[in-house]
């Protein structure tokens, strides 16, 4: 379903990413590891196109992927942005409403919207207050909840986990899940190693721009030298 | 008594007028994050717009009106264009684009001067001179005229804000370019219909005030005002624009009014400078927020 190769990403003189090659099957959880400053955000910002490129390719359902951002969410990627960047000044149900922006078909978006607080039941409780006023976790089901409403096919996750507690990470991770069983294919770049290894099916490892491992979730996950950098586990 | 009641008309009246023009500033400022001072150029033309309909063309005033509203709200979308779409594209600091409205102000002054001239000329009558009067009251035929007409044009902006879906995105770019985007939006389009939205108030702003006082070069200069009444009420908010903006009518009328009106400006600016020291981000603005 999507295709990257050779994916190059210059910061001024900052190589972020050294030819990055990741394939993601329709209907799979793919997760990219790595530490911070890896290049993890860079990978899904590449995508979608709002930082530049300096060479390689994006190509998504055998298509190459346009150059401008807000193109991107039309052919059936949405981003779900580190940091949430939901929108603090509109209430909840607008930000939702936002994330429905290019679609037209009311009753359809009706039905995303109930699915999207069957499966957020916060956000029903509170879809007249502002966003601002959420919490963290909340603020972070809310950017997953706008994130599906464009129906999206392919959705990218960028550190979904970051700065919750515990308790809510699993809960985070649970509906990850549910989104997969929706027929939603997902790229999740995450800090959180093994949460992400042990939902993915795909997992790749990132390090300073380039993938150093990759191969299937189950054994990424029992490689010594993931488990000792990425899992806390010594070596015995 | 009359006295003060007859001012504070006024004062709401003149109020209602920055208040066309701070909401222009501040609807600019809360997606672009810099203060357009060419703004006040956009005003002048479109005073200019209006006289010249009304004078040469001897058109009807509404459609004087109308004309110098769409005309300035395309001069103003040309403006964008011109002097900070290319700034955009390469990611320019907002200090930049600060110059560059300086430019465009400068530049548009000096075009009038040149072309036009730069003699006062005041627009024909519009409006009979005897005033409504309401008990003691005497209301002006104009004053009464500029506060329905703002009333309205400020209406009609509130509810494309808050109403319409192209106003949630405006809103949503405003809080966050970036994401607005990612759900779609061209913001390119949303930064177009906003400089037009502003513009075409700063129009019908500059027709009220060329009828009321005269026409100028240097009119463009009451932006001060505006941009006043925006930090008062708090840059980026609408709603506190507007109040910002008839609190310094009122202030200003009644100063006029009860002392001089030589103290107007002295009084205004002052207050300025009080807001800066004491709450910098204004009566509604966000305070959490660091958008210079």
């Amino acid at each position: 379903m999507l295709k990257i190769r050779d994916l190059n990403v210059h910061y001024g003189g900052i190589h972020a990413l050294r030819g990055v090659d990741i394939d993601v099957e329709a209907g799979q959880i793919v997760s990219i590891i790595g530490s911070n400053g890896a290049g993890k955000s860079t990978l899904l910002n590449a995508i979608c196109s709002v930082v530049k490129t300096s060479k390689g390719t994006v190509e998504f359902k055998n298509k190459t992927l346009p150059k401008q951002i807000n193109k991107i969410v039309e052919m059936g990627i949405s981003q779900v942005p580190e940091g949430r960047l939901i929108f603090a000044n509109l209430t909840v149900k607008d930000n939702l409403m936002m994330g429905a922006y290019l679609r037209k078909d009311k009753i359809q978006i009706q039905k995303d919207l109930e699915n999207v607080y069957g499966l957020f039941p916060r956000l029903l409780e509170r879809k007249e207050q502002m966003a601002g006023t959420l919490s963290g976790g909340e603020q972070q089901m809310l950017a997953m909840g706008r994130g599906l409403m464009s129906d999206p096919d392919l959705i990218l996750l960028d550190e979904p986990s970051l700065g919750l507690a515990p308790l809510l990470v699993n809960t985070i991770f649970e509906i990850i899940l549910n989104i997969k069983k929706m027929n939603k294919t997902i790229l999740l770049v995450e800090q959180n190693a093994y949460k992400a290894l042990s939902i993915a099916d795909v997992g790749y490892v990132l390090e300073q721009g380039t993938i150093v491992k990759k191969g299937l979730a189950s054994e990424l996950i029992k490689d010594p030298v993931i488990q000792e950098a990425y899992l806390g586990k010594k070596k015995v | 008594m009359t006295t003060f009641f007859q001012q504070l008309i006024n004062g709401i009246s003149i109020g209602s007028v920055y208040a066309l023009m701070a909401v222009g500033y501040s609807l600019v400022y809360s997606i672009m994050n810099f203060s357009n001072f060419a703004h006040g150029g956009v005003i002048m033309l479109g005073a200019y717009m209006g006289f010249f309909a009304l004078a040469v063309g001897n058109l009807p005033f509404p459609v004087a009106m109308i004309l110098a509203t769409l005309g300035s709200a395309l001069l103003a979308i040309v403006l964008e264009r011109i002097a900070y779409n290319p700034l955009r594209k390469r990611n320019a600091p907002y200090l930049y684009f600060i110059i560059s409205a300086m430019g465009a102000s400068i530049f548009l002054e000096n075009l009038v001067i040149a072309i036009i001239g730069p003699n006062f000329k005041t627009y024909p009558k519009v409006f009979e001179k005897e005033p409504f009067l309401i008990g003691t009251l005497a209301l002006g035929r104009l004053d009464v005229m500029m506060f329905i007409i703002s009333a309205v044009s400020l209406t009609a902006l509130l509810f494309i804000i808050e109403k319409t879906k192209t106003g949630m995105a405006i809103k949503a770019t405003a809080y966050n370019l970036r994401a607005s985007a990612l759900m779609g939006v061209n913001t390119d389009h949303i930064i177009f219909i906003v400089f037009g939205l502003g513009g075409g108030l700063a129009g019908i702003a500059g027709v009220l005030f060329g009828m009321k006082y005269t026409v100028y070069p240097q009119i463009g200069f009451i932006t001060t005002k505006a941009f006043i009444a925006a930090v008062f009420g708090g840059l980026g908010s609408l709603s506190g624009a507007v109040l910002g903006a008839i609190l310094l009518g009122v202030i200003e009328t009644i100063t006029a009014g009860y002392f001089s009106s030589q103290l107007r400006d002295l009084i205004a600016f002052a207050l300025l400078i009080f807001i800066l020291v004491v709450r910098p981000m204004g009566i509604m603005g966000k305070q959490n927020e660091d958008k210079a």
